[in-house]
């Protein structure tokens, strides 16, 4: 129907010409590329839903190593261990899984802030103890030095500390402990330590002064007794208190100052796997070199004597490319160095960062232009110095991966496309999990053939 | 096709000249938005196109059967219909999804605009649509399908029939709101969605008791600039076709009270839940007036589920509702004491208002009720570290807050002036507004909040 009146001019000029104008302004932009580049195949784009743009996966380089070097082909195509560099541990898995007694297998896991909050590695933990036994939930902190500071099955309180993080506030000799942590206190400062299940004994660990001050320990309201910290000179101290069953509310208070502690540990005396989550907030390969004191982190290293530590650092150096060529490597050998220094016999694991993700310029979410070179590096590295080799970055997808886990449901990274979701952190601690398992099976299958050849050869034999 | 993207802005300049030109026949510019409306529901998914036309038809027929019949048994039921249809078509889409992939628009706002349409039949409010075409173009109108201003069928039937050409004015009006919402959700919204709040409301322990209230100011702002930067997109993109749409939001963290803050935010959801909800609830003619309460909670629980199927949302109605309903409470024994409030005491009862919502906020925001603890509980810690928090994000908090109180005098005498240049300077402002959003902005646009509900 023809509306009577109606103007003969049918366009509004002046909003008309506005837009018009603005068209080809902006078409002007995009030829002059000031804009985004657009094109008009993209309003006629009728995709079931707004998809996320990933960049597609780029493959890692292979290795430089030459073949004829391997001894064995790889299985676990993200676990690289060509040299059986994981042979201490997987022994000791291997007694833990028959169940001698006293055969507890140790791992240190050292990492950084995706480790924190004992993301991943409790998942690790709890699957690795399904299946070889739980031995107890080891070392952890006396308070807790940032907030999502944590340990799945413990609850951690305390009060009245001076803590000295290695990555922030320094203790100034250098001294942080086992898990680069330091709490000084005056006489009433205490913590309280809750655990789920009841275990066999705790061990504290503190710092032996001169003028050191005295801790008194109770469990299950009863006094354990005291540690007395005086000594000589500075030195790791360590004491040991059995607890009964039921005991699960455990007491730190400090009797007369200064007191200084790095922690307590908890055990159970059953065969099984004890893993140590040693996240540090901002904790790089430098920090290792620079803020932790060597002999003292060498004595703890040897306290525990581990069959396996893992280091996990590199999600903070993954930003900085001019670091991750120049410094870098040299810094990671140290570390590696240090540790097989102070733990010989030990397996070292490097275990690459995860990917870590940023918005560019057209709001897609991509890998870190930087962090695939420094996962090679750590891959090189490794190799080098005899230390197996976990690529957690292509192990969850590669490059871009952080972006699917955007969009996932549940979504398995937070907003800043670097820290695990719950969901994301099991994905990761399955992944290892299941890697070092299968290396472990096949380690147990290659030794047992080796042993029934060599049975047979020597029934063969005169 | 979100309403900030270069592809929405080429389909909407398309519109505008097709529609335009098509003015000369009422019909022609009819066929002209039906189009644009279904095209624009297509580009989100196809299955639109089966689902929009059927549901629309349905409540097209029901409104004219509500109109022919009188007797009150059939017209309930075929009120009832409508409800079960409308509701059916959330639920199905939202909560129990019946297509084998996720729709990306909730269809909520579709459904309440099109219940407008057979309740307002029903209750002899209005007549039913003349033109098929029209309560087409009405009911799935594209500028209100992602997430409003909710607006009734009968105040958007009779626009379709003006005779007007869009003036200058309204032209100047169109561009300078659509230019707004860029900023509003671009340059503010996001940024602090991205440098921020995300993140916050994620994992809140990873951060510090003074950094997690930073997010949950922040969050404030982020949404109100979000959803009011979306607003302004669809009035303006509304009145370029020369459709008036209601207003949505009124500096709403200027409230006095929070049954002010209702009356500023999202006003036209509001008043759709007291006009549509509340009122028909059993118990208001009572004696009861203990009824006048309940129904509040009730209703706002409702609107709160209405969000999602989730405990955050019921904790975050429940919490709006119990507050209504204190608030009408503490108004009938004291009265009204609006005039004769100080400065400080408005100040203080504004403060204490824009908390009251701010903790609703956090269980809106949160994914779980044990996020929202983790939320409290980080605040209560009183931890303060600021390393996750830079300068420009305060900037932006800054300027956000204080733009939310800008006199609206100003807001008009920037609006006149944007009307007065001549086309080619409005067009220059909006391209200048352009590179500029692509340049400081850089992220990029995320989806609208509302758009998911």
């Amino acid at each position: 129907m023809l509306i009577p009146g109606w103007p003969s001019k049918m366009l509004p000029k002046k909003t008309s010409l506005a837009i018009a104008t603005l068209g080809a302004l902006l078409l002007a932009l995009d030829i002059a590329k000031l804009a985004r580049p657009f094109t008009l195949a993209e309003v006629l784009d009728f995709r079931p839903r707004d998809i996320p743009n990933v960049e597609p996966l780029a493959p890692i380089p292979p290795s430089t190593r030459p073949v004829t070097a391997l001894k064995r082909p790889i299985i676990e195509p993200n676990l690289i261990d060509q040299h059986d560099d994981l042979r201490a541990f997987y022994l000791a898995l291997w007694r833990t899984e028959l169940g001698a007694p006293g055969a507890i297998t140790r791992v240190l896991h050292y990492g950084d802030s995706p480790v924190t909050a004992d993301s991943i590695t409790a998942d690790v933990r709890s699957l690795l103890q399904q299946h070889f036994g739980d031995a107890g939930h080891g070392f952890v902190l006396v308070a807790k030095p940032w907030a999502w500071y944590g340990h799945r099955g413990v609850e951690v309180s305390g009060k009245g500390w001076r803590i000295a993080v290695a990555t922030q506030v320094r203790a100034k000799d250098g001294f942080h402990g086992l898990g680069g942590v330091s709490f000084e206190g005056d006489t009433g400062a205490s913590s309280h330590v809750e655990l789920a299940e009841d275990h066999a004994q705790m061990e504290v660990h503190f710092l032996r002064q001169p003028g050191g001050g005295v801790l008194t320990v109770e469990a299950g309201g009863q006094k354990l007794g005291e540690v007395e910290t005086q000594g000589s000179e500075k030195q790791p101290g360590y004491q040991t208190f059995p607890l009964n069953a039921g005991a699960r509310e455990i007491n730190l208070s400090v009797q007369r100052g200064p007191v200084r502690l790095f922690g307590v540990s908890f055990e159970r005396n059953t065969p099984g796997v004890i893993y140590n989550s040693l996240g540090l907030n901002g904790g790089q390969v430098q920090v290792v070199v620079r803020y932790f004191d060597k002999p003292q982190w060498t004595e703890e290293l040897q306290h525990q004597h581990p069959d396996l530590v893992v280091i996990n650092y590199g999600t903070n150096e993954s930003i900085y490319a001019d670091y991750i060529e120049r410094y870098y490597p040299g810094e990671l050998r140290q570390v590696i160095e240090r540790v097989k220094a102070a733990l010989p016999r030990a397996s070292v694991l490097i275990m690459s960062p995860m990917d870590r993700g940023q918005r560019d310029s057209n709001s897609r979410i991509t890998t870190v232009p930087s962090l695939p070179r420094l996962v090679e590096i750590q891959r090189q590295i490794a190799s080098q110095m005899g230390c197996a080799f976990f690529n957690t970055f292509q192990a969850m997808g590669g490059e871009g991966t952080m972006a699917h886990w955007y969009d996932s449901t549940p979504r398995l990274v937070s907003a800043d496309f670097t820290h695990p979701m719950p969901a994301g952190a099991r994905k990761v601690g399955v992944l290892l999990d299941q890697a070092l398992e299968s290396g472990y099976r096949q380690f147990k299958a290659r030794e047992q053939q080796s042993a029934a050849r060599r049975e047979s050869a020597n029934r063969g034999s005169p | 096709m979100l309403l900030t993207t270069a592809a929405y802005f080429t389909f909407l300049a398309a519109v505008f000249f097709a529609f335009w030109l098509a003015m000369r026949y009422r019909w022609g510019a009819l066929a002209v938005v039906v189009f644009a409306n279904y095209f624009f529901y297509a580009r989100w998914d196809l299955a639109y196109l089966a689902i929009i036309p059927a549901a629309s038809s349905c409540d097209f027929w029901i409104g004219n059967a509500l109109h022919r019949f009188a007797e009150p048994r059939v017209r309930r039921l075929l009120v009832t219909l409508s409800i079960v249809l409308n509701v059916g078509l959330i639920a199905s889409v939202k909560y129990l999804p019946v297509l084998p992939w996720v729709l990306p628009l909730a269809l909520s706002f579709y459904a309440f605009q099109s219940l407008t349409y057979t309740i307002d039949i029903y209750r002899r409010d209005a007549k039913p649509a003349e033109s098929y075409l029209a309560y087409l173009a009405s009911a799935s109108f594209f500028p209100t399908t992602v997430a409003g201003p909710i607006t009734r069928i009968s105040t958007l039937l009779p626009q379709w029939s003006k005779r007007e050409m869009l003036t200058p004015q309204d032209g100047g009006k169109a561009l300078f709101l659509i230019g707004l919402g860029l900023v509003k959700k671009l340059l503010i919204a996001d940024f602090l969605a991205e440098n921020l709040v995300n993140r916050v409301f994620d994992l809140p322990k990873l951060y510090s008791g003074a950094e997690v209230l930073a997010g949950a100011y922040g969050y404030a702002l982020q949404l109100y600039y979000d959803f009011s930067g979306y607003t302004d997109i669809a009035i303006g993109s509304a009145l370029l076709l020369g459709i008036t749409l209601p207003r949505n939001f009124n500096r709403p963290y200027a409230a006095q009270n929070i049954s002010d803050f209702w009356r500023r935010w999202h006003i036209s959801f509001s008043n759709w839940l007291r006009d549509y909800l509340y009122f028909s609830l059993p118990g208001l003619r009572s004696r009861w007036k203990i009824f006048a309460y309940l129904n509040l909670v009730i209703t706002m629980v409702i609107g709160g589920l209405w969000h999602g199927a989730g405990w955050t949302f019921i904790v975050w109605g429940a919490w709006h509702g119990f507050g209504l309903a204190a608030h009408r409470g503490w108004r009938a024994l004291h009265g009204n004491p609006k005039l004769t409030l100080t400065t400080g005491a408005r100040v203080l009862c504004g403060l204490t208002t824009f908390h009251f919502v701010l903790i609703g906020w956090i269980f809106f925001r949160a994914s779980s009720l044990a996020t929202a603890r983790d939320i409290f509980y980080q605040i209560s810690s009183l931890t303060i570290s600021f390393a996750n928090i830079t300068p420009t994000f305060v900037l932006v908090m800054v300027v956000a807050a204080a733009a939310h109180f800008v006199p609206q005098r100003w807001y008009d005498g920037a609006l006149q002036l944007y009307c007065q240049f001549p086309y080619y300077a409005q067009a220059a402002a909006i391209a200048a507004l352009a590179v500029a959003i692509r340049y400081i902005a850089g992220s990029g646009s995320a989806p609208f909040i509302y758009s998911r509900f």
